[in-house]
């Protein structure tokens, strides 16, 4: 009976059923002063790399830096894709989209905003860092398994600074020591093979995502449950710590489905995700020419 | 998932592309014709730098409202998400002013401009309420009483409506000693037209109105921006899909250049200097900008106005269908043809009396030109490189309301909001303490 009544709650819920004249949600506090602390240290950032660029690229300083790698040949405008894409699966991703965003604005939005209002910046910080360290495990496979190995070894170094130095990964130790986080998983790694994105998949709560990609996710997730790092993988702990996880990366996601308001922005995100995948590709294969599309093929076929 | 949003500005910049402007609406002559200057198109893009923004506070509450407006409109199918209006309100904690703050051309309630003014305000000791522009979808399903957005009067009065029901449902602790408005860009214009109305209905008692960076002539902004796009990107598919194609190059070498291992962010906001280089690229993304607004101001209009232009009004589209081939249309419409083919033929059919020059006449600032010269709570902030002005119209603003406006001279459309000079004088227009430009 009670689980009865729970999905008929459930239900109304995320069918919108709601019918008060106002609602409120609190949502956690901006933080304006931070926030432009962190844009203007973001922007001089990124005028010191593009200032560390621009030296590296005079011919003098490649001389000096031991030689330039082999030149890209560069992506010309002709091989981009058209503006189409290949989204075979069209009707059964809408229905998943809208799900989503019922989903999102029933009970993961408002669990995640909790999440941020609620529990403090520090601790909310070291959840993020022990499962950003969990995910080392899989850059350090799909990195070998991509054939990169020196950051295979960044990873693996991350992995053992921040397991021991950062208390199982609460602490982020090895960015302080300019070891940078980039994470890489099977979906990257089959690029790096050659498969190409495939068609356009949005994934029940996880989103956008392309079938290659979608892939990759349940592989990453069969190697974690294989390895079973800590036994956190396996038994009624799992749960726990999947749903924390869930959160977190919901907290850290600064996405609303429909805050655009617009009809169209399925299409829009899915235009963009497709782009941001096959630039990820070109990447990828950076001394290989960019395969030019033929007329009128959707992105991703 | 913010990178979306950078990647947006940068390449999807190619959703709504447009033909040159209707002859059945009057030229636009002005600075954007011929291209505004460098400096004003890239302050217009990049916006104010951080580090000139206004002392910000530390903390700014943030309450969401979601309001149901009896008036609203039957919701059609696709916009099945917009049926309630979705405001923000940060309140101080002791008895304060109220600040309505309107959102600009198609934006919604929380978007990056609003959240600096929202800073400004609130650390100034407002009650900060943010609402969305009316030519947001959001707005026009839930809080039009016509669907048809774009009027100047009539978006007044819903937005009017809106705000004095949503003020009415304000949490009861929340005191509140005087209410003023201001809005940016369209929103600035729909801010000096809500305190009209409130002078002669008294509901709201509003005090003091400021416009930031308004348009004078909504139809000669429009066509402006439709010959700025034209201008810079050329007519139709072919010119679109160009534009498109340099920028994922261009994107894409810079990606394979930098050495990461995902598109994030970071790397966004690095490459939008380096893929933005020309006069004409920015000022394509600008018009862009405006013209993926309109296709959702477009689509809704077609929808509630039955005009058929770029949807079946006998099927209309369902949840669930593809909008690509609607999306591939709108693609190709311009500002005036959304007031020749939707616009004017649902308002000449709802007004019996008005023609295409009036309803062209009626969308100007100077319907309240009076109470602009006479009332000395109207308040203005623009600068003389705005390009949705001409000289003309900065002249007929200046004139009509002379001592409570400033102009600076560089900033572009909304290129210095929220900069130390910017944010002082507006917190002295809206304090009553303004003495004139210095």
């Amino acid at each position: 009976m009670r689980a009865r009544i729970g999905c008929a709650v459930a239900v109304l819920v995320l069918a919108g059923c709601a019918t008060r004249e106002v609602q409120f949600h609190r949502w956690p506090a901006e933080t304006p002063a931070a926030n432009n602390k962190a844009d203007i240290a973001r922007m001089q950032g990124l005028q010191a790399a593009a200032a560390a660029a621009a030296t590296l690229a005079t011919p003098q300083a490649s001389e000096q830096a031991g030689g330039a790698a082999e030149p890209s040949p560069p992506v010309k405008p002709d091989d981009a894709p058209s503006l189409k894409t290949y989204d075979p699966w069209a009707r059964l991703n809408r229905f998943t989209y809208r799900f989503n965003s019922r989903f999102d604005e029933a009970l993961f939005l408002p669990v995640a905003n909790g999440y941020r209002r609620f529990v403090p910046a520090g601790l909310r910080g070291g959840v993020h860092s022990f499962f950003a360290n969990l995910t080392e495990i899989d850059s350090v496979i799909n990195y070998t398994l991509q054939g990169r190995l020196h950051r295979t070894v960044r990873s693996f170094g991350r992995f053992v600074i921040n397991t021991t130095l950062g208390i199982g990964g609460l602490f982020d130790i090895a960015a302080r020591l300019n070891i940078p986080y980039e994470p890489t998983g099977f979906g990257t790694t089959l690029a790096r093979w050659g498969m190409h994105p495939g068609p356009y998949l949005v994934i029940p709560l996880l989103g956008p995502s392309t079938f290659r990609e979608g892939v990759g996710y349940a592989v990453d997730y069969g190697t974690d449950y294989a390895i079973n790092f800590g036994d956190l993988y396996r038994g009624g702990q799992s749960w726990g710590l999947g749903v924390t996880n869930a959160i977190d990366q919901r907290a850290n996601v600064d996405f609303r489905y429909y805050s655009t308001g617009s009809p169209f922005e399925y299409e829009t995100i899915r235009f963009l995700y497709m782009r941001k995948q096959l630039i990820e590709d070109a990447g990828l294969h950076k001394s290989k020419p960019v395969p030019k599309p033929k007329p009128d093929e959707p992105a991703g076929k | 998932m913010k990178f979306l949003a950078v990647f947006a500005l940068i390449v999807f910049c190619s959703s709504s592309f447009a033909e040159p402007g209707s002859a059945e609406l009057p030229p636009a002559p002005g600075p954007a014709t011929g291209l505004a200057d460098s400096a004003a198109l890239r302050a217009t893009v990049f916006g104010t730098p951080p580090q000139d923004i206004a002392p910000l506070p530390d903390t700014v509450p943030m309450l969401e409202m979601e309001v149901a407006l009896p008036w609203r409109q039957p919701v059609p199918q696709i916009f099945w998400f917009d049926k309630r209006l979705r405001v923000w309100f940060s309140a101080q904690k002791k008895p304060a002013p109220l600040a309505i703050v309107i959102s600009g051309t198609g934006s919604d309630a929380n978007t990056a401009k609003l959240s600096v003014l929202r800073a400004i305000l609130y650390g100034a000791g407002y009650h900060v309420l943010t609402v969305p522009s009316p030519t947001f979808p959001g707005f026009i399903v839930a809080a039009s009483s016509t669907g048809v957005a774009g009027d100047l009067m009539q978006d007044g009065h819903d937005l009017y409506a809106a705000v004095g029901q949503i003020i009415a449902h304000l949490p009861r602790k929340v005191r509140i000693t005087d209410v003023d408005v201001l809005g940016y860009s369209l929103g600035g214009a729909n801010a000096a037209i809500v305190k009209s109305i409130d002078a002669t209905e008294h509901k709201l008692h509003i005090h003091r109105a400021l416009m930031i960076n308004p348009p004078v002539s909504l139809f000669a902004t429009i066509g402006r921006l439709d010959k700025l796009y034209a201008v810079s990107l050329g007519n139709g598919d072919a010119g679109i899909e160009r534009f498109y194609q340099q920028l994922y190059a261009q994107l894409a070498n810079a990606y394979r250049a930098s050495g990461r291992v995902a598109l994030d962010e970071d790397f966004l906001l690095g490459a939008a200097a380096a893929v933005l280089k020309t006069d004409a690229q920015f000022s394509a993304a600008i018009a862009l900008s405006f013209r993926i607004a309109l296709s959702n101001v477009f689509l809704a209009g077609d929808l509630y106005s039955g005009a058929g232009v770029v949807t079946d009004p006998a099927h209309p589209p369902k949840v669930g269908d593809s909008l690509e081939e609607t999306a591939q249309i709108l693609r190709s419409k311009t500002f005036a043809e959304y007031f020749t083919r939707v616009f004017a033929p649902y308002y000449l059919k709802r007004l019996p009396n008005a023609t295409v020059d009036s309803l062209v006449a009626q969308n100007r600032l100077d319907v309240i030109g009076d109470q602009l010269r006479t009332d000395t709570d109207y308040y203005c902030l623009t600068n003389s490189d705005d390009l949705i002005l001409d000289r003309a119209e900065l002249g007929w603003l200046t004139k009509t309301l002379g001592t409570r406006i400033a102009v600076y001279d560089h900033g572009g459309h909304l290129g210095n909001l929220g900069d130390r000079q910017q944010a002082a004088d507006m917190l002295a227009m809206l304090d009553g303490r303004w003495q004139g430009s210095r």
